[in-house]
């Protein structure tokens, strides 16, 4: 009761204090204080603030182009985003298929299929996806030296335990009348997923899907861990060697600007799929 | 055309059909009326299996359905079914609701089923709606076209689940002309409704049923006029006088 009043007092207030101010004097002032004192209170000295620009600019020299260092974020970029394509396509194939098995009837015949399923994602989505990558690299595919092949596995088999309960969850969400609608005109249990069922849990997916491709993209972040150049592998080897943190802060905007990308694709994806919605 | 014998239906333990017998020929126009919860949904659903009998047997056509190894799609093919919430297809457009089953079933190529969605639509006058999506169209509208598509598998037989429950009220009258103009032409229609006035109109029998059970059979004149179990004349005496 007695907050409301108060609230208005201070608001109040404070619209008088601003309008006190003559603006042209006030605004300056105000920016220099905040944004530009040193913390010994002065203000900085020209010199300064030109060493400052110098040390940005030495710090991106040592990182990218010493020793032609941009070629090593080129390349982790490279194969961030083919192990992120490679094994977001393979994630969503198993995803898809690990989905329409654990909503298929528990016939006899599938019952061994649940049973894989269900231990798929419960070990997948129960052990951490590094030591996952360790696993895969360092023993079930340990014949293999293709190491982008095996992050892309990896990563892979890792999201499709995810992606698999999205897409049930999109299954599910999918009204009952419509798989009737399907079967009573003749369709088979299976046209009626692919042409009716699927089509329609996808548009629901879509949302939980792109934050898993997201997720993704950042986690094939710990592939350097197998002795993969992807992009923060680049940049961290960049900085052990110039001691200098700017690769990292470039690596991190190239992160940004890559899910900021598939942000705006997953929007416009999202938005084709729902223009029939409008009434 | 259709033979029921001793069929029953339990969901969990509880008796939803009780040994229910029955046969439908070939031409008939049989509408099924009763209190919710007697079955009636269920009885119709079971005959195209959308619900799978506990016991007994149902022959369609000569073949025995509910027996194993009976390729249930190919006899749904010959049996329309109609849905009191229209199940339309809302990611597809209109004619892709009603040209998909023919085509991925390889009885019709593309073009054939194009011109025979054509020729369906106009008849019913929504060949201009063709290229639209379902949510875009009234329930009027969604429940002609989804009649249309199940026309569309020129099935023998058409069941109706409640087809004008879900309607606005003004809505129904072109809903059940375009069942009448069906039935005229001579298809074999199974009806669940709770539309006396289309009973009495285009039944050639009307079924009564409460409890799981059919308690009451006879042509509509005779059902409507001259009702003999007591549970039936206290139903029609309540859903008549509205």
């Amino acid at each position: 009761m007695q907050g409301l009043p108060q609230k208005c007092y201070f608001a109040a207030g404070s619209v008088c204090i601003k309008r006190e101010l003559p603006p042209a004097i006030s605004q300056p002032f105000r920016f220099k204080s905040r944004f530009s004192r040193m913390p010994d209170g002065q203000f900085p000295k020209k010199g300064m603030v030109i060493e400052m620009i110098d040390s940005i600019v030495s710090g991106l020299y040592q990182t990218l182009v010493v020793d032609n260092r941009y070629v090593l974020i080129l390349q982790g970029l490279k194969n961030t985003l083919i192990i992120t394509l490679f094994s977001l396509l393979l994630g969503l194939l198993i995803g898809l298929v690990i989905a329409v098995i654990k909503v298929s009837p528990k016939s006899p015949l599938m019952r061994p299929l649940h049973l894989l399923a269900d231990i798929y994602v419960t070990v997948i989505r129960g052990t951490p996806v590094v030591v996952q990558l360790i696993i895969i690299n360092g023993s079930i595919m340990r014949a293999s030296d293709n190491q982008i092949l095996i992050a892309v596995v990896a990563f892979g088999v890792n999201s499709g335990a995810y992606v698999a309960e999205i897409i049930r969850g999109g299954i599910l969400a999918v009204d009952r009348g419509q798989t009737e609608a399907g079967r009573s005109l003749g369709l088979t249990p299976w046209m009626t997923m692919r042409h009716i069922v699927l089509p329609q849990a996808f548009k629901t997916s879509l949302p939980a899907l792109g934050n898993e491709f997201i997720a993704l993209l950042k986690e094939t972040s710990v592939a350097g861990y197998v002795a993969i150049r992807d992009l923060t592998k680049a940049g961290d080897s960049i900085f052990s060697r110039t001691y200098n943190i700017a690769s990292m802060y470039i690596v991190a905007l190239i992160y940004l600007v890559l899910v900021i990308g598939l942000t705006a694709l997953l929007g416009r994806l999202e938005r084709r799929l729902h223009k029939n919605d409008h009434r | 055309m259709i033979t029921v014998n001793h069929l029953c239906k339990d969901f969990h333990r509880v008796q939803v059909l009780k040994d229910i017998s029955e046969t439908i020929e070939k031409g008939e126009k049989v509408v099924i009326v009763g209190p919710s919860g007697s079955g009636k949904s269920t009885f119709l659903r079971c005959l195209n299996l959308l619900e799978t009998p506990t016991s007994g047997e149902i022959l369609f056509e000569g073949t025995n359905i509910t027996e194993r190894g009976c390729d249930i799609n190919r006899v749904r093919r010959k049996m329309g079914m109609v849905f009191q919430h229209f199940n339309l297809f809302p990611h597809l457009s209109v004619r892709q609701n009603i040209t998909l089953a023919p085509v991925k079933l390889k009885l019709q190529s593309q073009q054939q089923a194009d011109e025979n969605a054509m020729r369906l639509l106009m008849r019913i006058g929504l060949a201009d709606k063709a290229d639209a999506y379902p949510n875009q169209l009234s329930g009027g509208q969604q429940q002609r076209i989804a009649i249309v598509r199940s026309l569309a598998m020129n099935p023998d037989v058409m069941l109706f689940d409640e087809p004008t429950s879900a309607l606005d009220p003004e809505m129904v009258g072109e809903v059940l002309e375009l069942m009448k103009e069906l039935a005229r032409e001579g298809m074999t229609m199974v009806v669940v409704t709770h539309e006396m006035g289309f009973a009495r109109e285009v039944g050639t029998r009307v079924l009564f049923m409460d409890e799981g059970q059919i308690k009451e059979q006879a042509p509509p004149a005779e059902f409507f006029a001259s009702p003999k179990n007591p549970r039936l004349q206290d139903f029609l005496s309540k859903v008549l006088t509205q």
